[in-house]
């Protein structure tokens, strides 16, 4: 079912110009990888990220790439960005569990309450892209039933086209929504890597202040405020401080 | 006299009776007086380094001997106990004796403390003894007329004694010091001397922290002395004690010196003719050590250290083999792997070996070949590994790699050894499987987790923030839909309003099948052909009625015509029209004609199809 979503989601990016050298970049990082020369498909797969292009795909390609190289934080860093890209990838959340069993932290995240868990897994379940996709052939279907709905003279065809066409429309809609929702849910829950093997979480963004905890590379953040060279942090498990800026590097 | 041997042969009997009446006990305990455990000293003067011998001797048997403490005089020997008996006329004595041979290192007055031993079940003891120990050791028993003179001459045998560590000593040799941890070090232990030796044994073994240490086992007991020049002298050398050692880890590491007691005889100058003759000699118990050694061992290299690495140090070869390449399930498979060579065997771990899966391993069984001479520790280890494979199929035992670390190169070396590929026949049923494996199913072995392969599919790469979500285009396809529903609910309602006047749309319709029947003439009107033009109308106007009053073409005259269009009860104004227009144009065909312009004649022709149209 998947497969066949991003098929389709295939099809409607070719719109978007990718170059070839992008492309053969792509290959030569897969074959490389294949080989295992991580050094050179990281290389690859890098090459194409720096130069400004982005999918969740060559994000979770150089992020195997760096796992291999035993490079835990960039690795992790790299599925992030891919998972933000594609949520419901099962390989991509796979392979992030994975990398966050090799790191050193073990942060036991805080309950959520169940409708809010169960709210996030749905609108994470495809990506934006996929969903803006999605909701452009139902729109596109749905109207094009409901025109026929209009033409036709056979009542039943009539009544049947109708109510598909409705149905249709109305979870063109949802997916509209959906895809708002995940875009906010992400530009709301700002997370970072942290890249410093090990960091002192302080209570206030001075050097002096109270150390609270320490947490090391691989960890997972979110970014709760940014001041100058400071940012305040927040565990998974609620605990929060202020950390340099430098010592993480934000999905 | 009688009465007493008499006595004694009864307290011979009593020792094995116990049940004896009191009075023949009485009798036994008078005799106990006689029972005596006396020590004994062969000289009570002697010199530094003489030996002597100290008896403790009971005349009767005893038990459990309590050695003296002899307070710093040496023990060479003992106690060596001995035990005779005799008998003369039927009297027979039984004594026993614990001897001792000592020897002092140092002057002064030693005192040997009370023996104790049990007998009867009565503990005796011996007297105590004072020994002084004064001067040098006297000349022994080979020349017992010097005895007295010979301990005079102390400043010249102290003069001896000083150099003597030139005369005699022992010495350490390493065959290298600079070692990679594993890497055998052969050290010798040699005595070098120029007096004579009369005997000695080396001290315990030195202790070798850090070593791993195996003695060279001397196949000739007697060492053998060669002649060797050391420092200018000549000396008689033999090697004492051999040994192979591996460092244990890195570091400088110090062997231990060997220490060793030695007996020496010493040529002093002769005093007189006797002494010329005899030769003036005297022994001189020395101790000697040998120097300690440092070796500096050196870890083995990082840089290609595979991670199985065995610990193997020195040179080897390996060899893999199976006894048997085609079994059943569930029979026993040996698969032995032997490493040959020189280096530290003794302390190489098995090497890993990764059968499929589906067998089941057992750990190897060790059997060592090993021999260590001077040539270092040689041999071969192997290792043999029980398998069990538990289902049929072709299986293949990967060869392995065997790396070991050859010092002389400085590299790490991996040789391969045999892969075998196993044919494994159906098992009997019955046969060897496990109480425990009660059902056929097993669970599905984990080997281990890794992360997801990489997406070979296309990348679906697009520039940053030029998404399609929140794109131009995105909205664009998503209004599509709606505009298109909307244009679709517009055009509806027009097309509705526009077919609401029937007579409009029935005039629209006539005018459609007037054009499409006209279409030919029409052609030739613009064309300005006219006798075509004027055929094109007839034709049309004939093809018209054909159509809609459903004549045959062969029929389709103008009398069959005018009677239809009765029959339809069509006007005869119309009727007429029409005839006069076809008749018009099968004269205008061969004839011009006046009074009237071809376009007149065509919307004629026109209307008139509309008309029918409008009634019929």
């Amino acid at each position: 079912m998947k497969r066949g979503l991003y098929l389709l989601l295939l099809l409607a990016l070719p719109l978007f110009s990718l170059g070839d050298d992008n492309t053969a970049l792509f290959e030569k990082g897969n074959a490389a990888y294949a080989k295992a020369q991580y050094q050179q498909a990281e290389k690859a797969y890098q090459q194409i990220v720096d130069g400004g292009y982005q999918s969740a795909t060559v994000y979770f390609n150089l992020g195997n790439a760096y796992y291999k190289l035993g490079d835990i934080p960039s690795a992790l860093l790299y599925y992030e960005k891919a998972h933000k890209l594609a949520p419901g990838d099962e390989d991509i959340n796979f392979n992030i569990r994975f990398a966050n069993s090799k790191t050193s932290d073990k942060v036991e995240p805080e309950p959520e309450f169940f409708a809010t868990q169960w709210w996030h897994n749905f609108i994470l379940f495809f990506s934006a892209s996929t969903l803006a996709v999605l909701s452009i052939l139902l729109f596109l279907a749905g109207f094009g039933v409901l025109i026929l709905y209009l033409f036709t003279s056979s009542i039943s065809l009539k009544k049947a086209s109708f109510f598909i066409g409705v149905t249709m429309v109305f979870v063109g809609l949802v997916m509209v929504f959906m895809a708002n929702r995940q875009i906010n849910y992400f530009s709301n829950h700002h997370q970072a890597i942290i890249f410093s093997s090990t960091v002192t979480v302080k209570s206030s963004p001075d050097a002096s202040a109270k150390p609270l905890f320490v947490v090391h590379e691989g960890t997972k953040v979110t970014v709760m405020q940014t001041n100058d060279t400071w940012i305040e942090v927040e565990l998974p498990n609620g605990n929060a401080g202020w950390i340099a800026s430098s010592d993480v590097k934000e999905i | 006299m009688l009465k007493k041997t008499g006595n004694l042969v009864i307290l011979e009997g009593s020792m094995k009776k116990l049940g004896l009446l009191s009075l023949l006990l009485l009798w036994t305990a008078l005799s106990f007086a006689q029972l005596k455990f006396t020590a004994t000293a062969s000289k009570t003067n002697v010199g530094v380094g003489e030996q002597f011998q100290v008896d403790f001797a009971l005349n009767g048997g005893g038990e459990r001997f309590i050695p003296p403490d002899f307070h710093g005089l040496d023990v060479l020997s003992g106690p060596n106990p001995s035990t005779s008996m005799t008998s003369i006329n039927g009297v027979t004595s039984y004594n026993t004796t614990y001897s001792y041979i000592l020897a002092a290192d140092k002057e002064g007055t030693f005192q040997i403390d009370a023996a104790a031993i049990v007998s009867n079940g009565h503990t005796l003891t011996t007297n105590s003894l004072k020994i002084k120990v004064k001067g040098q050791a006297p000349q022994q028993q080979a020349q017992p007329t010097q005895q007295a003179q010979a301990a005079a001459p102390d400043d010249a045998s102290k003069a001896d004694a000083k150099d003597l560590s030139k005369q005699i000593f022992l010495k350490a040799e390493v065959d290298k010091t600079n070692v990679y941890v594993g890497q055998q070090v052969k050290v010798s232990y040699k005595i070098y001397t120029r007096v004579g030796i009369l005997g000695g044994q080396p001290d315990k073994a030195p202790d070798l922290n850090g070593f791993y240490n195996q003695d060279v086992v001397n196949r000739n007991p007697n060492s053998t002395w060669k002649s060797e020049t050391y420092k200018g002298l000549r000396y008689n050398v033999a090697t004492i004690k051999q040994s192979i050692l591996f460092p244990q880890h890195s570091g400088d590491l110090s062997i231990d010196p060997l220490g060793m007691t030695v007996v020496v005889r010493l040529q002093l100058p002769s005093r007189n003719v006797l002494d010329d003759f005899y030769g003036n000699v005297k022994d001189v118990k020395y101790q000697m050590k040998s120097q300690p050694i440092i070796i500096h061992a050196i870890a083995l290299p990082q840089a290609g250290k595979p991670a199985d690495f065995s610990g193997a140090v020195g040179s080897f070869s390996v060899y893999a083999d199976v006894d048997k390449k085609e079994l059943k399930a569930n029979e026993t498979l040996n698969y032995t792997l032997e490493i040959t060579g020189t280096g530290n065997l003794n302390l190489m771990n098995a090497p890993k070996i990764s059968p499929p899966v589906d067998f089941e391993k057992y750990d190897p069984k060790t059997t060592d070949h090993i021999t260590v001479d001077s040539m270092g520790v040689s041999g071969s280890r192997q290792f043999s590994y029980l398998l069990i494979p538990r289902h049929q199929g072709d299986y293949m035992l990967n060869p392995i790699n065997f790396t070991y670390f050859n010092p002389a190169t400085k590299q790490y070396v991996t040789i391969p050894a045999k892969g075998f590929s196993i044919k494994v026949d159906k098992g009997d049923v019955t046969a060897n499987v496990p109480a425990f494996n009660s059902t056929d199913q097993q669970e599905i072995k984990l080997l281990g987790t890794d992360i997801r392969y990489v997406k070979t599919s296309s990348a679906g790469l697009y520039k940053n923030g030029e998404g399609f979500y929140d794109s131009v285009l995105y909205y664009i396809l998503l209004l599509l839909g709606p505009v298109l529903f909307g244009g679709a609910l517009f055009y509806r309602r027009w097309n509705t309003q526009y077919n609401s006047d029937i007579v409009k749309v029935k005039s629209r319709l006539a005018n459609k099948i007037a054009a499409k029947h006209l279409a030919a003439a029409q052609k030739e009107l613009t064309a300005g052909n006219k006798s075509a033009f004027y055929e094109a109308i007839a034709k049309g106007l004939y093809g018209y009625l054909s159509d809609k009053l459903n004549i045959p073409i062969a029929d389709l005259n103008r009398e069959n015509i005018a009677d239809k269009l009765k029959a339809r009860s069509l006007e005869a104004a119309l009727i007429k029209q029409l005839d006069d227009t076809i008749d018009l144009c099968e004269m205008a065909r061969f004839a011009p004609v006046t009074g009237i312009a071809q376009q007149e004649v065509f919307d004629k022709a026109k209307n008139i199809i509309n008309e029918i149209e409008d009634k019929i």
